[in-house]
């Protein structure tokens, strides 16, 4: 019943958000009509936002600062980055994409949603960039990573189409979402996931926002001595459940090395290990080093899921990780059941697959 | 300015100037940290101060002092042996082996502390092994066909390297090679430290032992032949404990640059001989280098540096001091 009352209240909210955007949308009154009669659940309004249409020649400016204009929509799609892949798969792109980042066949959300991505051309990774592969593959538009500017610029000489995301931040990921959604004609769904995101991550802060806030430290993947300071996006996904990053006070851009001594004087209430990390919740509680840790005291050690995609990266579904997160901090306001509809529901509608629970 | 012209008075007043400047540096770095330690609360049994104290804080020291020891020292016997002040453990291969078999561990198995130094030791030895045998396969052999046989091994394993880093996941596994190669004392515990203890311990005494042998060896071979010295076995006894101490070093704290090469150049500047106590007084210069680069990688912001950053930083503006100052002696 509580869990009815929850998604009820979101669903409320989200159309009180549908409306707000249809009145500023070429949208008639009676498709905004059909939304508030057919609707059982957040997620299933997006599908209502899927004709708002984006008038072409459009022009862009990306989030490196370069203006892109496109003639047309794209209608084949490269992207070098595995969080613009995840994005244009929850656009519902798949079928226009050409080619996509070295490493595919280790995502599970591309073997969940987009089985046939595994196997299109390898564009490189973030730091080694396939040009050649990218003019074969013959794209018009291709998604890049801001560590690949470069290439990007190398690719508008080459008469290939390059757009720069960098969705390191909440606001910066809504930005990029609304980005992709104008240049690939998908301003409808890309709205439609935005205002998603935004009513379950405001849910979520609203239903937390009076508890006490305790200490996290999130370990990051290559070692529970590395972890994510304030201007990394772990911190706001901690921030958005309802808890405080112990390493806040860290101002790197990447994942920050501490000693044994620094996690001892945090002294986390909870530690909450990356999605991805090649360490296991048993080593960590089994370190002796962390003994004396509050955390490792009281178990309160848990580690990100990753059957899907990692949570913990600015990915669409990282909202999912605030989620997850406030409901091992807050196991009274965010419930099990509550966070695990989330997660059917967002996949389900935007990636078209029911995750195993 | 006091002037010491009396070598054995230079001796005793270096040692004194080491182990005043040791005893220094350790007090300094014990008492330097992220956790906020202090003696009234170590001695009163603050149960988490002194589980920081004794299984953290001080094992890093300890750590730091047999690193910057053995690295030094096994310089030193590299330099001396090739007659080549460029000389360092680099020119075995050693530390590109270990570097090839961390990341082999971080990539293909685990990224679990214990495994990396494990494989970083095994490459450390597999490397300087293939190195040790080729020099000895090839026909008329000298010093410098080991010297040769080590650049071939090394760009071997820096193929090995690279490879495996292109194989590394960009998000987490390529982070952690970058980082082990930067090397640090970071996730030093009481744990890490007995193995590159005991083998740096009896290896110090080892060349020693066998310091005439080295020196003799250092001169002339055809000399040392003809004074009854095996040269073939002499030098492999003499690389193979230098390189084993190195090994055990970086297996644990990752790769340290620039102390194996500049700590010994200090001591001979100061000594102005290739003695045993120059050999002894590399090993304090590399200690106080290395303990005060750890003091400085761990302090200065919360997040950890890499200490290699301050090993040059503090190493070489020292080396230039020395080499101006005994130029100018020289002058005179």
């Amino acid at each position: 019943m509580k869990l009815f009352k929850k998604i009820s209240a979101v669903a409320l909210s989200m159309i009180m958000l549908i409306s707000v955007t249809a009145c500023n949308s070429s949208h008639s009154d009676s498709n905004n009509k059909n939304t508030t009669e057919n609707t059982t659940s957040a997620f299933e309004i997006m599908s209502y936002f899927n004709e708002i249409g984006v008038s072409y020649p459009l022009t862009v400016t990306d989030q490196a600062g370069r203006t892109v204009t496109f003639d047309k929509a794209p209608e084949k799609i490269a992207s070098s980055y595995y969080i613009s892949t995840s994005l244009l798969i929850a656009l519902g792109l798949t079928d226009k994409l050409v080619g996509i980042e070295a490493k595919a066949n280790t995502r599970n959300i591309y073997k969940l949603a987009a089985p046939s991505a595994v196997n299109l051309p390898n564009m490189g990774t973030a730091k080694e960039f396939n040009t050649e592969a990218c003019v074969a593959a013959a794209p018009d538009v291709v998604f890049l990573p801001m560590k690949l500017k470069k290439a990007a610029d190398t690719l508008d000489e080459l008469g290939i189409k390059a757009v720069v995301v960098n969705p390191e931040d909440q606001s910066l990921l809504k930005e990029c979402i609304t980005l992709a959604g104008k240049i690939t004609n998908t301003y409808g769904r890309a709205t439609a996931l935005n205002n998603s995101i935004d009513t379950f991550l405001t849910s979520t802060k609203n239903d937390v926002a009076d508890e006490k806030a305790p200490s996290v430290y999130l370990a990051g993947n290559s070692s529970v001595l590395s972890t994510a300071g304030s201007h990394m996006y772990q911190d706001t996904l901690l921030t958005n459940a309802g808890g405080k990053n112990v390493a806040s006070e860290l101002t790197d851009t990447y994942w920050a090395n501490v000693s044994y001594e620094q996690i001892l004087t945090w002294n986390p209430e909870y530690i909450i290990i990356a999605a991805d990390a090649s360490y296991s919740v048993d080593d960590v509680l089994n370190d002796a080093n962390l003994a004396n840790c509050t955390a490792i005291k009281n178990k309160n050690v848990v580690k990100l899921p990753n059957d899907t995609e990692a949570w913990d990266s600015p990915v669409p579904g990282s909202f999912l990780g605030s989620i997850y997160i406030a409901h091992i901090l807050h196991p009274d306001k965010i419930t099990k059941d509550f966070y695990e509809s989330c997660v059917t529901e967002f996949y389900k509608n935007f990636y078209g697959f029911t995750p195993s629970k | 300015m006091l002037k010491i012209t009396n070598y054995k008075n230079k001796i005793i007043f270096l040692s004194v100037i080491w182990i005043l400047l040791l005893i220094a540096v350790s007090i300094w770095s014990v008492f330097t940290g992220q956790y906020p330690l202090t003696i009234k609360g170590l001695l009163d049994g603050d149960k988490m101060m002194l589980m920081v104290f004794f299984r953290l804080r001080l094992p890093r020291v300890i750590m730091g002092i047999i690193g910057g020891f053995g690295l030094s020292i096994a310089g030193y016997v590299y330099q001396l042996v090739f007659k080549n002040p460029l000389a360092s453990p680099d020119i075995a291969g050693v530390s590109s082996g270990a570097s090839a078999g961390a990341a082999f561990a971080i990539v293909a198995v685990s990224a679990s502390a214990p495994f990396i130094s494990i494989c970083a030791f095994a490459g450390g030895l597999i490397a300087l092994s293939i190195t040790l045998l080729t020099a000895y396969a090839v026909p008329g052999k000298n010093k410098y066909t080991i010297i040769l046989t080590g650049i071939a091994i090394h760009s071997v394993a820096q193929t090995i390297l690279m490879f495996l880093k292109l194989a590394a996941d960009p998000e987490k596994q390529l982070a952690s090679i970058e980082y082990w190669i930067m090397g640090s004392l970071n996730g030093i515990s009481i744990d890490s430290i007995a193995i590159p203890f005991f083998i740096t311990f009896i290896g110090f005494f080892i060349i020693l032992l066998l310091y005439r042998q080295i020196l003799i060896l250092s001169i002339n071979e055809d000399e040392a032949a003809s004074l009854g010295v095996n040269v073939t076995i002499f030098r492999f006894i003499i690389l193979i404990t230098a390189t084993l101490i190195v090994s055990s070093i970086i297996c644990v704290t990752g790769l340290i640059s620039f102390i194996g090469l500049i700590a010994p150049h200090i001591a001979r500047l100061l000594t102005g001989r290739n003695d045993r106590f120059t050999y002894i007084s590399s090993g304090f210069a590399g200690t106080i280098i290395m303990t005060l680069s750890d003091i400085f990688a761990r302090s200065l912001s919360s997040s950890e540096l890499p200490v290699s950053i301050f090993t040059s930083v503090i190493g070489a503006p020292l080396l230039i001091i020395l080499l101006i100052k005994s130029n100018k002696k020289e002058d005179l």
